[in-house]
């Protein structure tokens, strides 16, 4: 490149200041290469640091962070010599362009020997297309269902697909209802117009049709939604014994508290996401004691594990913490298994592999098993309730830590 | 009664639409530029709220005061800084000045306060006034007077104080207003931060029942402008016909429409009003 | 020297990797600058400082790839067919906001590409909804603008950017032109002397509008996979088209070149070198330099060099890559 430079190198002194600064802008990217130790192997962490997901992308860093220091402390990779894991994290911004831009940059410049990310299902499927032209592995905890749904070869999901989560929050609370004696006949679903609302309300929507439930109220609202008065005064209106609302943190709580302030006291069953974080709590106060919540996945499936987290950033390890982590130890046991970090062996020890032990004791089925389209065959998606400062598993039964409280 | 219902939540919200959007239309009267940061200034405001609950113990609704105070000095900064320097430079130059303000503040936000969502617990925060079979909301019902008092503390100095004759004489004709002793520069300072003061306070007292987090301001930002717009850009008053016309087109359209589509609606009435009368619902036809 | 720039950046590719990071960064950089040098046919002749050009933008890679889905029609022709209705749209918001200026204008064409957006999170029939949609894969080929590796876009986007810089040129040097500016400086004197301005800015709409489309198409052909938010947010492609325009200097054909050198790159290293970091530095960063940028000089990059004023030397630039 710099030759380039000098050879059309323009006589005009203020010329060639400005194409000197303007080349030397544009080659920085490519020459900055982090110093590789020879016994690392690269992991590509691309998640949204900035914008409005911010806070899911820097809770999700933690969790990789916290097992990436705990596998280097215990001596690394023992069958890649004892490398040590380096993550090279970025941000991966709010757009899938830069997120995929990104993606480029780790494979060819960092040489990662795999990506995890991104959180946010639009920026993971925009990896996706550039990690699987490049056969490079791709763990994720996104969920919407394009994800595994494309045929797809090196993409790898930990959690259940998005119709799934929808549909375990109507049928755990049909569940949890008819033990506590509630017929439910009429719900409502809210959801918030992304790719998450969306993808889970539909899987909402058809486990109400195969349940027979009718949905009397069905309505996507923008995200970042300023007044929900709106959407409260339907539900009102609607004869709902329930709702649904599938949405992050700014919306669920003015939900909540809208309903309280109009006296509505039918249960709102949240979708994960705004309803399964610390903040929550800390916004609702005691208001939030008691809400129901579907989650990918949760902290009190193996406290001994999740309390490192715990202890170490000083809240419960949420859903995307602990299943990054998961991504990152399950990376981490396909490479001590293949004895290698190249992308081709490392996929077909993803594929081929029941991951047990570390942090998948944390999953459901106390495992990690990926079938041909990349998706954790074991993951189940559970209740949760609020007790106290935090969600606590009460459904299905088999991994419940409490029995569910019913108010209807 | 649904209909009622929608017009009374309409014009609560509407009060506080007015109230943040006051601001974007003084910064515009004064110095005919258009602020793409002044939701960020909301934002901060928010944020001293916040913290003025949290480590203080003040009511987000008294921590207004101390948010517009702080606001309202980092806004004479921002004049006679940034904002000052553009003033005669291209209206392009001038849009992005303030599109790179929007930048800096959001993530200077995010760096000094994290992308935790921060929210206030207050008695009256689920607690709702009932006329017959109508809703009052009480957290709606303070930040609609808290906005109306705000309004009236602002038509005062505007109408009545000898600055906000001074501001008003520099909106309308700087030169004449510079022959005839008027600081310009400082009043323009004056005019940017009363209005980045107003937005800050707006935003303390919608915390009750709102979150605050770094890009918060991104919902405000469409909305704002479509308040100034449907009141005239520059106009005072008509921002705060505007605040309250957008609230209740907002609530209203949510009783016809799905409520996906309610800033769909906002933009069309914004873009039809822009072509019909540019110069706002109340300004002088041309 | 165009034909030097041209030539030094046809050569560039031939020492990188055909698949790497630079080629992309480098291709990135060409599709944004012919975005800015579309939006500089209304933006820069006729001063009309459109903050919507995403509604277009995101047309073109909607139109393309719906067709390829359920037609399997070349993008080709999809391309042709987003033009189409790119330019339909710009007419159509032409026709309410053509009497606009200054910030009216660019407060209404921002309110265009927010109902764009939203009408196509909505339109989940059409558009697929917020969960995006992915361009299918075709068998890698020019006729199916699909190619598993990034180095052949580097040569479209190339293509597209010399292309619309040629529009651009073209139309700033014709009579067409010449009636556009004199709308710019004065429109009640272009009246006067029976210059049909509605007119006039309608046709340079349109043509921006199309253009911008188009070149929808090649990113949609490029990205494989895209949300409504990704083509018709405001801050990802309606500002940021308008500011790399203005930033290189509006109205001259090297302005979005320089400009999108300028934003792509500082985009790039800040993303590089501060996002693993805290959270929020790097785009901290970003806007400051921004404000520094627009505080040194508000007329845009090309007015620091008078070299650059005349549009064919600039390519030079092109060629320190």
């Amino acid at each position: 490149m710099s030759d380039n430079d000098a050879a059309d190198r323009p006589p005009r002194l203020d010329r060639r200041q400005l194409v000197g600064a303007l080349g030397g802008a544009v080659a920085a990217p490519f020459l900055i290469r982090r110093a590789q130790a020879a016994s690392a192997v690269n992991i590509g962490v691309i998640l949204p640091l900035s914008g409005a997901n911010a806070q899911f992308g820097v809770n999700s860093r933690n969790g990789i962070q916290l097992v990436a220091d705990q596998i280097n402390a215990a001596g690394g990779i023992k069958s890649l010599g004892s490398a040590r894991v380096e993550l090279v994290v970025a941000d991966a911004t709010s757009t899938p362009t830069q997120a995929a831009t990104v993606a480029q940059r780790m494979i060819t410049q960092n040489r990662v020997a795999a990506i995890l990310g991104a959180f946010a299902s639009s920026l993971t499927l925009a990896i996706s297309e550039v990690t699987e032209r490049r056969d490079i592995p791709l763990l994720t905890m996104s969920f919407s269902d394009q994800i595994t749904e494309r045929g797809f070869k090196s993409v790898f999901q930990v959690v259940a697909k998005a119709s799934v989560i929808g549909a375990a929050q109507f049928d755990g609370t049909l569940a949890i209802a008819k033990k506590a004696g509630t017929d439910l006949k009429q719900v409502a679903i809210l959801f918030e117009d992304t790719a998450y609302g969306t993808s889970q309300a539909g899987g909402l929507r058809k486990a109400a049709a195969k349940a027979g439930v009718q949905v009397v109220v069905d309505e996507g609202y923008p995200l970042g939604i300023t007044d929900v008065t709106p959407l409260i005064n339907k539900l009102r209106a609607s004869g709902a014994q329930a709702v649904f609302p599938v949405s992050y943190l700014n919306d669920s709580l003015q939900i909540i508290r809208v309903m309280r302030q109009q006296g509505l006291t039918f249960p709102a069953i949240g979708g994960a996401a705004g309803y399964v974080i610390p903040d929550f709590k800390s916004g609702l106060g005691e208001y939030a004691e008691g809400i129901l919540s579907i989650s990918p996945a949760n902290w009190d499936q193996d406290p001994a594990l999740t309390d490192t987290f715990s202890k170490r950033y000083g809240y419960f390890m949420v859903h995307e913490a602990l299943e990054h982590a998961v991504c990152l130890d399950v990376l981490v046991q396909a490479m001590e298994k293949a004895g290698k970090s190249d992308p081709a062996s490392l996929r077909e020890v993803l594929h081929g592999t029941r991951f047990e032990g570390g942090w998948t004791k944390v999953m459901t089925g106390g495992a990690v098993q990926f079938d041909a389209a990349g998706l954790n065959t074991l993951a189940e998606p559970l209740m949760v309730q609020w007790r106290g400062k935090e969600p606590v598993t009460v459904w299905p039964e088999r991994f419940a830590k409490a029995p569910p409280i019913w108010k209807a | 009664m649904a209909l009622i219902q929608a017009i009374l939540d309409g014009v609560m919200i509407g009060g506080v639409y007015a109230v943040i959007s006051i601001g974007l239309t003084l910064v515009f009267g004064v110095m005919g530029i258009v602020n793409f940061a002044q939701a960020e200034f909301l934002m901060l405001g928010m944020f001293i709220a916040w913290f003025a609950w949290a480590k203080l113990g003040l009511d987000p609704l008294v921590g207004a005061f101390l948010a517009f105070a702080l606001v309202f000095l980092l806004g004479l900064a921002v004049q006679h800084w940034l904002v000052r320097r553009v003033m005669r430079a291209p209206e392009v130059a001038q849009i992005f000045l303030t599109v790179g303000l929007l930048i800096v503040l959001e993530n200077a936000a995010l760096l000094a306060f994290g992308s935790d969502f921060r929210s206030v617990s207050t008695p009256y925060q689920t607690a709702a006034l009932r006329l017959g079979p109508l809703f009052v909301s009480v957290p709606y019902l303070a930040a609609f007077a808290m906005s109306a008092l705000s309004g009236l503390g602002l038509w005062w100095f505007l109408r009545v104080s000898w600055f906000g004759r001074a501001m008003r004489a520099t909106a309308q004709d700087p030169m004449a207003a510079r022959l005839s002793g008027i600081d310009v520069d400082r009043m323009r300072r004056l005019a940017f931060g009363l209005g980045v003061g107003l937005s800050a306070f707006g935003g303390a007292v919608i915390l009750p029942y709102l979150t605050v987090y770094p890009t918060v301001g991104s919902q405000f930002v469409v909305l704002m402008f479509t308040v100034v717009v449907l009141g005239g850009l520059g106009s005072v008053a008509g921002a705060v016909v505007g605040g309250l016309a957008v609230g209740v087109i907002q609530s209203l359209s949510g009783l016809v429409f799905p409520i996906q589509l309610q800033n769909l609606v906002l933009f069309v009435v914004f873009i039809a009003v822009l072509a019909v009368r540019p110069e706002g619902l109340l300004g002088k036809a041309r | 020297m165009p034909v030097a720039a041209i030539a030094a950046a046809l050569i560039v590719p031939l020492g990188l990797d055909g698949d790497g990071y630079a080629i992309r960064v480098i291709a990135l950089v060409f599709l944004f600058a012919a975005l800015g040098q579309s939006w500089n046919i209304v933006g820069g002749l006729a001063n009309q400082i459109s903050l919507g050009h995403a509604a277009f933008f995101g047309i073109g890679a909607y139109t393309s790839t719906r067709l390829l889905i359920d037609f399997g029609l070349s993008p080709w022709f999809g391309m042709l067919a987003g033009g189409v209705l790119g330019g339909a749209a710009a007419a159509l918001i032409s026709l309410p906001t053509m009497r606009l200026r200054g910030h009216y204008f660019a407060l209404a064409t921002l309110a265009f590409g927010e109902v764009m957006r939203v009408v196509a999170n909505a339109w989940t029939g059409l558009t697929g909804g917020p969960v995006g949609i992915s361009v299918p894969y075709s068998a890698p080929g020019l006729w199916m603008l699909s190619f598993k590796g990034t180095l052949p876009f580097y040569y479209l986007n190339l293509t597209a950017l010399v292309g619309v810089t040629a529009v651009f040129v073209g139309i700033r040097r014709s009579a067409f032109g010449y009636r556009l500016q004199a709308v710019r400086e004065d429109a009640n004197a272009a009246e006067v002397v029976g210059v049909d301005t509605a007119r006039i800015k309608i046709q340079a709409a349109v043509i921006s509008g199309a253009l911008t489309a188009m070149l929808g198409t090649l990113y949609a052909q490029m990205n494989f996979f895209f949300d409504p938010d990704a083509v018709f947010g405001a801050a990802p492609i309606s500002v940021r088209i308008a500011l790399i325009a203005i930033v290189g200097g509006i109205g001259t054909a090297a302005g979005p070149i320089l400009g999108a050198i300028l934003i792509v790159s500082l985009e790039e290293i800040a993303n590089v070198l501060l996002s693993g970091q805290v959270a929020g530095l790097s785009n901290l960063v970003y806007g400051l330099i921004l404000i520094a940028v627009i505080m040194i000089q508000p007329h845009g990059l090309v007015a620091l060099g008078p070299v650059f004023r005349r549009p064919w030397r600039v390519p030079a630039v092109d060629a320190a890559k």
